[in-house]
């Protein structure tokens, strides 16, 4: 892993080294060392893995050797049993519906608006993401799903079924559920987590002595990790809970309508990789196994992206697609020089979705797109400025100022071009164009 | 209304001490179950693991899940290191073990970063698409000789190949990646215009 490998030079020499070498530099540049935060909340996970199972180990070894025999017949007895039989195909995952939001690399859900994000199983399971909240859909199968709340709060109703598999990462926690109605929440900066249990059981396992807790109806569970404290509280029927959270929501969070029309659409699962923003591509015909937009980008299929628009109809598809996949259609249709609907889908972005921060990124592609016409030149310089303009700290910011000072170089000149690459290198010394700013300004 | 208090054992704060250890060292500690150990494993290894997984994965969120699954089944299976020399193998190993199985598991993965400009984020775009594309195998051995510099025979050891047949995959591997980069004219221009634009 660190050291350079001492290869064969025919082996190495094969292929287009320069064009690897661009490629891998970029890889090396683009990804960026874990932070303290992540190895922290890792380690806790880590550590609250390990908790859970010596507690189960510890339950095994109280098993009396009658018990033991017995599991062991049973699991030759299946092991045999599915040894006499071809392997079956995986069950399906279960289906879901994201309501208010969406499902965004790395699993994370979004809100669409300032309101919840609820995901509704098929088998009646209901997940609520409070707003603020930070969570993630990790991964979903035929008997549940793994959902982790990094921030904030979140409500679960569980469908209770014998093969229910529920997990839930509450910061450092892991909550294992069957069938159950609770709500939890956890503060990174306080280190306080909460359960609120109202039906069912669950166990908590976490950084915490003598592994998981169980918990049953009625009972809260408080950890407070900076003063190294648990606290488990009982409802009496009809009380309210003592000593709730003050931040908690004092009326019930409003969840969008089930018939909301973007984002409430069947999604096959296969969480944490972009599954997004397809109302339209599913209601238009696509079965629930297709897959969305934004992983077809991901696997680099734009014909596929492009040819679903044409059958769609590129009208109604700029009339209906949900912001992401407005902008996926753009991504899909530059990358085959289909420029025109490229154009059309970023105007459409930003008429449909004039407040989002997509609509603003759309200004700075727009610039972009220009640059590829023959005589887009100056139009492109106006996107660019416009960007600049409402944008000046903007995602894209660099990139515009450093197109724009690129772009006046090419049509008015160099020394047009001077206070543009004076701009850039002020605000972005160590930024993609300043190589290109320094050489303008004849200081490299 | 009942109220039980435990205390907590959770640290990622290790003793100055051991972090002064061999690996080796902390490989005896790590097979005999010292809890200290597994902390001042995690810190020495796992921002490495994670780099290695995020190039490959092309996914810093999917890397984080990765990271978690080594360490989880590195610290459950430490008493089966049979060389206490061989401590980073034995991670790097069971990380690869685990990004092949993520591989196998052919998710598409929606690459995003906003640390590059955007020429720089369609190149790797494109990129990783074309990696999505190859058998995990290759794909993983492509990406541990280049993105992670690793020798073709450290490769064979961690995924338990002959030598041959790593250089079998590597030779295939960059046949296709040079047959992709050389008939995708967009591509070309893109690497070109970056290279160009580096050196300038």
């Amino acid at each position: 892993m660190e050291s350079a490998g001492s290869m064969t030079p025919d082996l190495d020499e094969r292929t287009n080294p320069p064009a690897l070498a661009t490629l891998t530099a970029l890889v090396h540049q683009s990804m960026q060392p874990a932070t303290p935060e992540q190895l922290r909340r890792g380690w806790a996970t880590v550590a609250a893995r390990l908790s859970g199972r010596k507690a189960r180990r510890r339950a095994l070894v109280g098993w009396s050797t009658v018990g033991a025999a017995a599991a062991a017949l049973v699991v030759l007895g299946v092991l045999s049993f599915s040894r006499t039989r071809m392997r079956p195909t995986p069950p399906a995952a279960l289906a879901y519906q994201i309501r208010g939001g969406s499902v965004v690399d790395g699993g994370y859900l979004r809100e669409s608006g300032n309101g919840a994000v609820k995901l509704v199983f098929a088998e009646g399971t209901e997940f609520v993401l409070m707003p603020g909240a930070r969570g993630r859909l990790r991964t979903v199968d035929s008997t549940g799903a793994r959902i982790a709340i990094e921030q904030g709060s979140a409500s679960f109703q569980v469908t209770p079924r014998s093969d229910a598999k529920w997990l839930v990462d509450v910061g450092p926690f892991l909550v294992t559920v069957k069938g159950t109605v609770f709500t939890v929440s956890w503060d990174a900066a306080k280190e306080r987590f909460e359960l609120k249990l109202q039906h069912g059981q669950v166990a908590v396992t976490g950084p915490l002595a003598g592994g998981a807790i169980p918990l049953r109806a009625g009972q809260r569970l408080v950890v407070n990790l900076s003063k190294e404290e648990i606290l488990i509280t009982e409802q009496k029927p009809g009380e309210a809970w003592l000593g709730a959270a003050p931040d908690e929501p004092a009326e019930p969070v409003a969840v969008p309508r089930s018939d909301a029309r973007v984002d409430d659409r069947p999604v096959t699962a296969d969480a944490g990789q972009g599954a997004s923003g397809r109302a339209l591509v599913t209601a238009a015909g696509k079965g629930n196994g297709r897959r969305a937009w934004s992983e077809e980008l991901a696997s680099g299929e734009w014909d596929r992206i492009l040819a679903d628009a044409d059958r769609i109809g590129v009208k109604r598809t700029l009339a209906e697609a949900s912001s992401e996949d407005l902008f996926v259609l753009a991504d899909a249709a530059r990358y085959r020089r289909r420029t025109g609907l490229a154009r059309a889908a970023l105007l459409a972005e930003r008429r449909r979705f004039p407040e989002s921060a997509r609509a603003l990124d759309a200004v700075f592609m727009l610039g972009r797109l220009e640059e590829l016409k023959e005589h887009g030149i100056d139009r492109a310089i106006t996107w660019y400025e416009a960007y600049l303009a409402q944008a000046p700290s903007g995602t894209y910011a660099s990139e515009a100022l450093g197109r724009r000072m690129m772009a006046t170089s090419k049509i008015d000149g160099a020394a047009q071009a001077k206070p543009f690459a004076e701009e850039y290198l002020r605000r972005f010394p160590s930024g993609t164009y300043a190589g290109a700013a320094r050489a303008l300004l004849g200081s490299r | 209304m009942s109220i039980h208090r435990f205390h907590i054992p959770l640290s990622l704060v290790v003793d100055p001490d051991t972090r002064n250890l061999s690996d080796s060292q902390l490989a005896r500690a790590l097979m005999t179950g010292a809890a200290w150990a597994h902390a001042e494993t995690w810190n020495r290894f796992a921002p490495r693991v994670f780099g290695m997984a995020a190039r490959i994965l092309g996914s810093e969120s999917e890397a984080e899940d990765v990271v978690q699954e080594v360490f989880y089944r590195v610290f459950a299976k430490a008493k089966s290191l049979r060389d206490p020399d061989s401590l980073h193998s034995f991670i790097v190993s069971f990380a690869i073990r685990i990004i092949r199985w993520e591989l196998r598991r052919k998710r598409a993965r929606s690459w995003l970063s906003f640390h590059l400009d955007i020429e720089s984020r369609d190149l790797l775009r494109r990129f990783y698409a074309f990696l999505s594309r190859q058998a995990p195998r290759e794909r993983l051995v492509l990406s541990l000789r280049h993105l992670e510099s690793m020798t073709v025979e450290e490769i064979a050891e961690t995924m338990e190949l002959s030598v041959s047949t790593v250089k079998r995959s590597l030779v295939y591997a960059r046949a296709k990646l040079s047959h992709w980069i050389e008939t995708d004219l967009e591509l070309v221009g893109l690497l070109d215009g970056k290279r160009g634009f580096n050196d300038a």
